[in-house]
């Protein structure tokens, strides 16, 4: 379906999967020097997103930016600890460890032609849908 | 000037640009979601909206269906940068495993689909449960100081980087 807000998500998408690649987070090599500690420039790209996105966050804050679809201030929107948070994160860094892959750069390995990438992101799809389910049950009681 | 940006032009064809560079242009990606949209960063939320849009018997959610949107544009993205990494044809940029992946890896097809596809279900129930992935809890979540993402992404990395520092120390690579 065509509308204002998927165009404006289909070139997010674009502009994140180029600069994901062009980070060097789209090679397990790359994801292995800095689990290994062996060449930390995606530590930087990392390190450097987050301060930045974090000084955004406080001038947008400080000075009351607005939001151009809400007309109010940027939200400043804060995950819950939910349960089930660290065995999540648990699991996640296991499969990150495993393949060098995250959700994200999964996608970009795709396009840019990786094949291997394709079993991943079926993995993550299959998990994803696990995970809802497991979702629903631990809010359920 | 002119050299300037020939210069430039060429750093754009670059398939590694500086960290800092791409570290500060997703920053500015991302911070412009939230201020035309309202809507921060966010992957691991679109694969469980695609799960269920697969799943027989369900109805697709049609509000969410930017979600989708926003992981095809991401395929788009990563095929513009391998189409642009300054190699003279395009014919699927090969994937680098290093000695670590390389070892790790099951050496036979089978069994290296479904290394693949196992390390992707952990990817994908994790993210799940933790309520978001390195986009949506370490780029958006951290940056926006959400003490829940702050001690996810700290586990993400913990657990990653033991678990590849302990198998490279066993696999002596």
């Amino acid at each position: 379906m065509i509308n204002r807000k998927n165009v404006l998500f289909l070139a997010f998408g674009i502009g994140f999967g180029f600069l994901l690649s062009r980070a060097g987070a789209t090679s397990p090599a790359i994801i292995s020097e800095l689990l290994l500690f062996d060449d930390l420039r995606l530590l930087w790209v990392i390190a450097t997103a987050v301060m930045v996105g974090g000084l955004l966050t406080w001038l947008a804050w400080r000075f009351g930016w607005r939001a151009r679809n809400t007309g109010k201030p940027i939200s400043i929107q804060h995950k819950p600890f939910k349960r089930g948070l660290i065995a999540g994160s648990v699991l996640f860094g296991l499969g990150w460890a495993a393949t060098g892959v995250c959700p994200g750069t999964a996608l970009a390995m795709i396009g840019e032609g990786k094949g291997f990438a394709v079993w991943v992101g079926l993995g993550i799809v299959a998990g994803s849908g696990l995970g809802s389910w497991v979702n629903q049950r631990l809010t359920r009681d | 000037m002119t050299d300037a940006l020939s210069s430039l032009w060429a750093a754009f064809f670059n398939p590694l640009w500086t960290p800092v560079l791409v570290g500060a242009l997703i920053a500015l990606l991302a911070f412009a979601q939230r201020w035309l949209a309202d809507q921060p960063l966010s992957c691991s939320t679109g694969f469980a909206c695609l799960a269920q849009d697969i799943t027989p018997g369900t109805r697709r959610d049609r509000e969410s269906d930017w979600r989708v949107v926003f992981l095809l544009g991401i395929v788009l993205g990563g095929l513009l940068a391998a189409l642009s990494d300054g190699s003279p044809a395009w014919q699927g940029t090969a994937a680098e495993f290093g000695r670590f992946y390389t070892a790790l890896v099951p050496d036979s097809a089978w069994g290296a689909a479904l290394w693949w596809i196992g390390g992707g279900l952990l990817i994908g129930l994790g993210a799940r449960l933790a309520g978001g992935c390195t986009s949506g809890h370490t780029i958006a979540g951290v940056a926006m100081g959400a003490p829940a993402s702050l001690v996810a992404s700290a586990v993400f990395f913990a657990v990653a980087v033991g678990t590849a520092q302990l198998a490279a120390w066993a696999m002596g690579v």
